[in-house]
C-alpha cells in the first residue's frame, strides 16, 4: 500500500500544470453536463466532491481535504452564479449589444472613468502610502481615515463626496454633481484605500538598508526613491492600481449619487457625449428591459474588465507566483 | 591626524523596546582601523548608523576637523559595508558598484574594483544570483568606489562561513589599509586581526579602548576579558592560585581586595575598585600544563579538539580555566599548570 509521501510523489510527477489543466477541464464538462440536462445543482454537489477528492489525492491528509472541501463550498456561491451567468446569455442579444454605439460609450466610460480615478489614487496614495510605511504621529488616525471608505456603504460615500466637494462645499469653482469630475471624485472615494495599501505593503516589504545604502553613497531622498525605492515598490502600485481601477469600475451606489450620467469628450466620435457609468446604465437596464437584457450589456462589461485586468496581469508578472509547493 | 571622531549621545526607542541609550566616543587617526567590538546589543550597530547620519543624537561627528553632525548622509563622504550586503537587487554588480559614483567629483573606476576584489567576472550579474562572499566583495566594492573619507563597515564577515570570512578578512586588511575604517563585530578574532585600535563596547557605553596588545592582553574589566577570550578567574574561589600569587609576590594583602597587585596593568589599580580586585584574567594560550615544577595541580575536565591544537578545561579549587595543549592530555587525569606572572592582570 502506498504511503502518503508516496502518494504526493506520484502526483507531483504528473507535474501541476498538467493537473490544474485536467482539473479545469473536468469542472467545464461536468457543468456543461449538468447544465445541458437541466440540473446545475448536481454540478454543485460536483465541485464539492471533486476537491475534496483531489485534496485528498495531492496531500491525503484530513485537514487538507477538510479546509478544501469547506473552501469549495465558498467556490460554489462565488462561482456557480458566474457559470450560470455566462451560459445563460443569448449570443444573438450579445452580439447585438455589442455592435450598439450606446453600449460602446458605457464601455468606453467604464473603462476611461476608473482608470482616471485609479490614477488620481496613485498619484496622491502612493506619497502617502511612503508615509505611511515610514510611520509618524498621529499614523493610527490618517490610517483610519483612509480605510473607512472601506466600510461606509457607498451610497453614503456619494453623499459625503456631495457634501465635501458639491454645492456649498470646499471648491464652488468646480461642478461635481452628474460631471466627469464627480464621477471620479466618487470613484476615487471608494478605490483610494486599494492603492494606498498595496502600495504601503510594498513599501515596508524594501529593507529601510537599502535605503541607507543609497543616502550614504550619496543619492538624496528624492534620488533615492527615484532609484531603489520606488522601482522596487513599482509592482505594488501597480497592483494597488489595477486593484483601484477594478473598484472603480464596479463602483455603483456613489456614482449612482454623485454623477448618474455625464457628459464627457468620446474620442470615436469625436464630439461630447452623455452616458452612464456602466453598473449604473446595467442597473437602468436591468429595471427597463429585464434581466435578460441587462444581462447582454453586464456579460460585454464583464468580458472587457476581465480582458484588461489579464492584460495587466500578464504584463506585470515576474514569475514568482506560485501555488501548493 | 584625527581621520573621525564621533562622540554620540542618544536614546533610542523601538517599537516594543526599552529605550536604549547609547553615550560613546570613538576617535580615529587617518588611515587607521578602528573595531567597535561588543556583543549583541551592546549598541555597536547603532553607533555606527548614528555615525553615518541615519539617526538623529546630541554629540559631535568630525571627520579631518570638519565638524559634519548636521550633514545628511549623503554630504558627510562615507562609505558603508552592511552585513546583510544591502546590494540593489534590481541592478546589476556593476551598476550597484557605479551607483554612488555620479555624486562624486572623484570617484574610482568600477571594473577596476571589481577586478581587484576578484569578482570581475560577476559584473553583469544581479545581486540575488551571488553568494554571500561574492555580495560582500561587491557590497566592498561599491562603498570604496566613491573614494569614501571614512569606510564604516558593520559586520561585514558575520553572515559568511569560515573559510570565506578567512579569505574576506584577508582582502579586508589589504584594501583598508590606506583607508580610515570603523568596523563593528562581536567576532574577537576579526577585531584581532584587522584593529589597529579597539573600542569595546557594553550596554551603549564605552568599557575599554586601547591598541588589540592592551584590550587582549590587559582587560580592564571581566566582561572585556571574557569577551576577549580570556579566563576570568575569581580568585575568592581559587585560594590556592591565590597563595600561589601572594607568595611569589611576598604580600598577603595583594590580592585579599585591598586594591593593588604586583600585576596591575598601567599603576591603574585605584581606578578599578576593591570589588574588581578579586579577579584575574589571563589567557588560555598562556597558560602552561605539564610543567616539571607547576603553580598548582588541576584536574583535566574536557579536551576539544581545535584544528593543530586541543582547547583543555581544567578544575581547581572551585574554578575551572581554559589552556591549549599541543598533545592532549587524557580527561580525568591531574596535570600542573603554571600561570605565567607576567600574563596574569587584575581585571
Amino acid at each position: 500500500m502506498a504511503t502518503g509521501t508516496e502518494r504526493r510523489l506520484e502526483i507531483s510527477a504528473v507535474g501541476r500544470t498538467p493537473l490544474v489543466i485536467a482539473f479545469v477541464v473536468v469542472q467545464a464538462l461536468a457543468f456543461t453536463a449538468a447544465y445541458s440536462v437541466g440540473q446545475p445543482t448536481w454540478y454543485a454537489y460536483f465541485i464539492v466532491g471533486s476537491t475534496a477528492v483531489t485534496a485528498y489525492a495531492l496531500d491525503g491528509t484530513s485537514f487538507t481535504v477538510a479546509t478544501a472541501t469547506a473552501g469549495s463550498l465558498l467556490m460554489v456561491a462565488l462561482g456557480l452564479p458566474l457559470f450560470m451567468f455566462v451560459a445563460r446569455q443569448t449570443p444573438s442579444l450579445v452580439v447585438e449589444k455589442a455592435l450598439n454605439p450606446d453600449v460602446h460609450r458605457v464601455l468606453y466610460l467604464g473603462v476611461y472613468g476608473p482608470l482616471l480615478a485609479a490614477l488620481l489614487s496613485l498619484l496622491c496614495g502612493v506619497p502617502l502610502a511612503h508615509l505611511l510605511a515610514k510611520g509618524f504621529s498621529g499614523q493610527p488616525l490618517v490610517e483610519s481615515l483612509v480605510d473607512l471608505p472601506l466600510v461606509v456603504p457607498h451610497s453614503v460615500a456619494g453623499i459625503i463626496v456631495l457634501f465635501g466637494f458639491g454645492e456649498g462645499g470646499a471648491f464652488p469653482q468646480f461642478s461635481v454633481l452628474g460631471t466627469m469630475i464627480g464621477m471620479v471624485l466618487a470613484m476615487a472615494f471608494v478605490s483610494a484605500p486599494y492603492a494606498v495599501n498595496a502600495s504601503r505593503e510594498a513599501f515596508e516589504a524594501i529593507d529601510e538598508r537599502l535605503e541607507y545604502a543609497s543616502r550614504v553613497h550619496g543619492a538624496n531622498k528624492w534620488e533615492t526613491f527615484r532609484r531603489v525605492t520606488g522601482p522596487l515598490a513599482v509592482r505594488g502600485m501597480i497592483t494597488g492600481g489595477v486593484l483601484a481601477w477594478a473598484r472603480a469600475v464596479s463602483e455603483f451606489g456613489a456614482v449612482a449619487v454623485v454623477a448618474y450620467s455625464v457628459t464627457f469628450f468620446y474620442p470615436f466620435a469625436g464630439e461630447e457625449v452623455t452616458t452612464k457609468h456602466a453598473p449604473v446604465f446595467v442597473y437602468n437596464t436591468y429595471l427597463q428591459g429585464g434581466l435578460e437584457e441587462s444581462g447582454a450589456v453586464a456579460f460585454l462589461l464583464l468580458a472587457v474588465s476581465a480582458a484588461i485586468f489579464l492584460v495587466v496581469r500578464y504584463l506585470t508578472d515576474d514569475g514568482t507566483a506560485g501555488g501548493m509547493p | 591626524m584625527t581621520g573621525l571622531t564621533a562622540d554620540i549621545r542618544s536614546t533610542f526607542t523601538a517599537d516594543g523596546a526599552e529605550p536604549f541609550t547609547v553615550d560613546a566616543a570613538i576617535e580615529v587617526e587617518s588611515d587607521e582601523t578602528c573595531v567597535v567590538l561588543g556583543p549583541s546589543g551592546s549598541g555597536k550597530t547603532l553607533l555606527l548608523e548614528t555615525v553615518a547620519g541615519f539617526h538623529e543624537h546630541a554629540g559631535v561627528v568630525m571627520t579631518n576637523g570638519t565638524d559634519i553632525t548636521e550633514r545628511p548622509p549623503e554630504k558627510r563622504g562615507f562609505g558603508f559595508v552592511f552585513q546583510d550586503y544591502a546590494l540593489f537587487p534590481h541592478m546589476t554588480v556593476r551598476e550597484n558598484v557605479e551607483y554612488g559614483t555620479r555624486y562624486r567629483e572623484s570617484s574610482r573606476d568600477a571594473d577596476e574594483l571589481l577586478s581587484e576584489l576578484g569578482v570581475a567576472h560577476l559584473a553583469e550579474r544581479n545581486p540575488p544570483t551571488l553568494s554571500g562572499g561574492e555580495k560582500q566583495r561587491v557590497a566592498l566594492a561599491r562603498a570604496l568606489a566613491i573614494r569614501p573619507s571614512v569606510m564604516l563597515l558593520d559586520e561585514p564577515l558575520a553572515a559568511l562561513d569560515v573559510p570565506t570570512r578567512q579569505a574576506l578578512r584577508d582582502d579586508l586588511a589589504d584594501v583598508l589599509a590606506d583607508v580610515t575604517a570603523v568596523h563593528v563585530t562581536h567576532n574577537r578574532t576579526t577585531a584581532r586581526a584587522i584593529a589597529d585600535r579597539i573600542v569595546v563596547m557594553q550596554d551603549g557605553q564605552v568599557v575599554q579602548r586601547g591598541t588589540p596588545e592592551d584590550v587582549f592582553e590587559r582587560p580592564q574589566s571581566p566582561m572585556v576579558a571574557r569577551f576577549t577570550g580570556s579566563n576570568v578567574i575569581d580568585l575568592s574561589a581559587a585560594h590556592t592560585l591565590r597563595r600561589v600569587l601572594d607568595d611569589d609576590t611576598g604580600s598577603q594583602a595583594r590580592f585579599d581586595g585591598s586594591g593593588r597587585s604586583p600585576f596591575d596593568h598601567d599603576g591603574e589599580a585605584d581606578d578599578i575598585g576593591t570589588d574588581a580586585a578579586d579577579h584575574v584574567a589571563i589567557r588560555p594560550e598562556a597558560i602552561r600544563l605539564d610543567d616539571a615544577d607547576g603553580d598548582l595541580s588541576a584536574t583535566v575536565e574536557r579536551v576539544v579538539r581545535e584544528d593543530a591544537t586541543n582547547r583543555v578545561t581544567l578544575a581547581f579549587d572551585d574554578v575551572t580555566v581554559e589552556a591549549f595543549a599541543s598533545s592532549p592530555p587524557v580527561v580525568g587525569t591531574e596535570t600542573s599548570l603554571t600561570f605565567p606572572r607576567d600574563r596574569v592582570h587584575r581585571c
